[in-house]
């Protein structure tokens, strides 16, 4: 790979970008404005108390104008933009990375690879996401090599001219295949369920015995991505101290640093992580993702550099919503009271585990509603599969099994000549109720919620 | 034939996450002027969460919104936060604003009791003075409290605090424990019509009554509801990541990966139902999440109303809706015309 190199020491290189300069991408640069911008309507009271008022955010202005800087605005002196190259395999193992075509490009500033990364693994709970794949590949979106250019089209040619081998694996894509003994490992030796939790209270097998009626089903879910309108972006710049300032958009600036620190065994203090105004997160930048990878680049091109997702890698290179599989069994008086319900739920987690474990967490305490139940057993695993990984997403699971227990809960009305309405408010919590985990529960409104809704729909009104 | 129907669905959910500690840490800075700086490791990701915290630190402080200029996201300079997740900023984030915005103020209080001729404890902050609680025509500004405070004694207003929720730790055998501190709740109802010739869905309507303790800023919740919704819609009828064989994404583009457009968004109606958790700042939890977690039931309940077939896959496509009522129909006994 490269040595670092300047613009000024290599004529040849001087020569081949003094064209790439002119044609580079420049910031974007904003219409002339007068500030302050005149306001002809007070739009907050003056008065406190300030809790309760409809106030008008102070970014709306910058945001309707246009002027609300995102990392795509940002630019900083000498900044490069870097490429990841994906693997567009399942499962591999890397025989060889050959980066030198890409280096020897005019305009290509840095190559990294996996094994570049000092601590080449990361993830909230669970560390088994390497930055860059080194060894094995775990799945299609998996990044194995970046460049960094003085344009971001000759780092997208740049990665077309770098040539890896690999060993195809056997990739696993189902979880019930691969909660099988003898299916492929995704992460050998570890097991392929790498979480497994259960919830229960009462005599659930009894009370679905001695239950009027019984309800039974399967609901599925799909993976599905954030799609912010701003991918994942950041910009790291080193300084001479040995300071590396990352501009990210990260949900979470205070442990993503620590992750950023970890992975390039820096101490925490000599990373800065700046959270820029983010288009959109919903869970999916909870996590780094590139920012290693700028940082080594930036380090070894001795130039900031910033890297932006595009939108195809915010879909396979970047965490989704976990696919659900739910078993529901419900036990039914025949006045509509539930006496018990038994649930099973299997997450496909994709290659890594990332939010897994909350989304397990959440899942399981919600999954039987928000109803008295008396007797409940929720068992829920997450499943490695080589597919793009699931994390968090507004909801961690109970999008996923509200949709079951809700459907289900219309089934039972339904066989037992009940209002959709009515049976919800004989069952649901009221103001201290034991939740499924035993806590007494506070400021309870779902009955509230119901009646309020049901008034504004007007659903007891004649249909017509 | 178009068919109409109508679903509802209620839901719960908790504020803050289980896994691990979940602090936020805040600190309130009060300027000579009367105004406030906050200070939070919490990032603004377009939800208008800066708004809210602000709105919590004026509230604290007895000043008004436009009073505190907030500054976010920088950890050289703003305090710790587990970050804007798990609908935990109004409820975690927003609690350590309140505490360390008491903080500033009692330190306010120390510096106006003697202006004032009181004991600090007989103060109160409010309409941007700190005035004697019953009197409120004795009273100074907060500015002239907070140079008095920083001039004259030495001792600049500035208040900092962290919060953590009080859980208790889940028992791994049974699961029994407090996970989360506290819940919100919500109903939504859909109206729909469904083509039983080609099992398109349009949603109509859809009705949200959704539990966010306090609203610290109602137009920002109808905002939130308005926009989970939207994300309901998506994953209920439109979106799906779909893989090839090899397990490689085979429509990572918006063109082929199917999403709401504003086309596609119901009439929507949001009510705030009233609730006042004593745990959360000035009785606020939070309602980020929640917003989209009943959608994709009430829209599935509303479809079985309208064509009497239930979905148990999502998304419920017009595929898949439509090879339903073939199904149904198939099963049916064959009537005599």
């Amino acid at each position: 790979m490269s040595d670092r190199r300047t613009v000024t020491e290599d004529p040849a290189l001087r020569e081949s970008l003094s064209g790439l300069e002119a044609s580079a991408r420049l910031p974007a640069t904003l219409p002339p404005a007068q500030f302050p911008i005149e306001t002809l309507v007070p739009e907050v009271r003056q008065q406190t108390p300030a809790v309760g008022q409809r106030a008008t955010r102070p970014d709306a202005r910058l945001h309707g104008l246009g002027q609300t800087k995102y990392i795509d605005d940002l630019a900083l002196p000498g900044m490069l933009h870097a490429r990841i190259k994906r693997a567009g395999i399942a499962a591999a193992r890397i025989v060889r990375i050959d980066t030198r075509a890409a280096e020897a490009m005019p305009g290509v500033m840095a190559v990294v690879t996996g094994r570049d990364v000092p601590v080449n693994s990361f993830g909230p709970s669970l560390q088994d996401q390497p930055v860059l794949a080194d060894e094995r590949v775990y799945h299609a979106g998996d990044g194995v090599a970046a460049v960094a250019a003085a344009t971001d089209a000759i780092a997208a040619e740049a990665l077309e001219r770098i040539v890896v081998e690999y060993a195809p694996l056997p990739a696993v894509l189902d979880p019930f295949e691969a909660m099988r003994e003898d299916a492929p490992r995704v992460h050998p030796p570890a097991s392929n369920v790498y979480a497994h939790k259960i919830i229960r209270k009462g005599d659930v097998e009894r009370a679905l015995a001695e239950a009027d009626r019984v309800f039974e089903g399967r609901w599925t879910t799909q993976m599905v991505e954030h799609v912010p309108i701003e991918p994942h972006a950041a910009i790291a710049a080193w300084d001479a101290n040995g300071r590396l300032t990352v501009y990210s958009t990260l949900g979470r600036i205070t442990l993503g640093r620590a992750d950023i620190a970890r992975t390039l065994a820096l101490p925490v203090n000599r990373v800065q992580v700046i959270g820029t105004i983010v288009g959109g997160n919903f869970g999916g930048k909870n996590e780094i993702s590139q920012e290693p990878v700028l940082a080594l680049l930036a380090k070894k091109a001795g130039r900031p550099v910033k890297g932006v997702f595009t939108r195809g890698e915010e879909f396979y290179a970047s965490t989704t919503r976990h696919p659900f599989f739910m078993d529901y069994k419900t036990g039914v008086g025949r006045d509509g009271r539930i006496r018990a319900r038994k649930v099973r739920l299997v997450l496909d987690g994709g290659a890594y585990c990332s939010w897994s474990e909350t989304t397990l967490g959440k899942a399981c305490i919600l999954a039987t509603g928000p109803y008295r139940i008396e007797h409940v057993q929720v068992e829920a695993f997450a499943v490695y599969t080589n597919k793009t990984v699931a994390g968090a997403m507004r909801g961690f699971g109970a999008p996923q099994v509200c949709f079951a227990y809700e459907s289900q809960m219309d089934e039972i009305a339904a066989a037992l000549g009940i209002d959709p309405l009515e049976i919800r408010l004989a069952n649901a919590f009221d103001e201290g109720a034991a939740s499924p985990t035993g806590q007494t529960l506070e400021s309870v409104v779902v009955k509230a919620s119901l009646e309020q809704a049901a008034a504004r729909f007007g659903w007891r009104e004649p249909r017509s | 034939m178009r068919r109409r129907g109508r679903g509802i669905a209620c839901m719960w959910y908790p504020i803050g996450f289980t896994v691990s500690a979940n602090p936020s840490a805040a600190t309130v800075k009060v300027n000579e002027d009367g105004t406030a700086t906050l200070l939070t490791g919490t990032v603004e990701t377009g939800q208008g969460s800066l708004t809210v915290l602000g709105q919590i630190a004026a509230e604290a402080l007895g000043i008004a919104t436009e009073d505190v200029h907030v500054v976010s996201a920088d950890t050289d300079a703003t305090p710790m936060d587990t970050g804007a997740i798990a609908s935990r900023t109004t409820y975690v984030t927003g609690n350590a604003v309140k505490l360390a915005g008491e903080r500033a103020r009692a330190i306010l209080f120390e510096a106006a009791a003697p202006m004032l001729g009181v004991k600090p404890e007989q103060l109160e902050a409010r309409d941007r003075k700190i005035q004697v609680r019953g009197f409120p025509q004795r009273s100074v500004a907060i500015g002239e409290a907070a140079r008095h405070a920083l001039v004259g004694k030495g001792e600049p207003p500035i208040g900092t605090a962290s919060f953590n929720p009080p859980t208790v730790a889940m028992d791994p055998e049974t699961g029994q424990g407090k996970p989360f501190a506290t819940y919100v709740y919500a109903t939504q109802i859909a109206e729909v019509e469904v083509d039983d010739e080609t099992g398109e869905v349009e949603v109509l309507r859809i009705v949200a009554a959704h539990d966010c303790g306090t609203p610290i800023n109602p137009m920002l919740v109808e905002g939130q509801v308005e926009g989970g919704i939207a994300m309901g819609i998506g994953f209920a009828l439109q979106e799906e990541i779909l893989f090839d064989d090899d397990g490689r994404q085979i429509n990572p583009n918006l063109t082929n990966y199917i999403m709401p457009t504003s086309l596609d968004m119901p009439e929507i109606e949001v009510d705030i139902v009233p609730s006042h958790d004593p745990t959360g700042p000035f009785g606020a939890k939070g309602v980020g999440e929640p917003t989209s977690v009943p959608t994709a039931a009430a829209i599935a309940n509303a479809i079985y109303d309208a064509v009497g077939v239930r979905l148990t896959a999502l998304p419920m496509t017009a595929e898949r809706v439509l090879a339903a009522i073939k199904a149904k129909r198939a099963a049916q006994p064959q009537q005599l015309r």
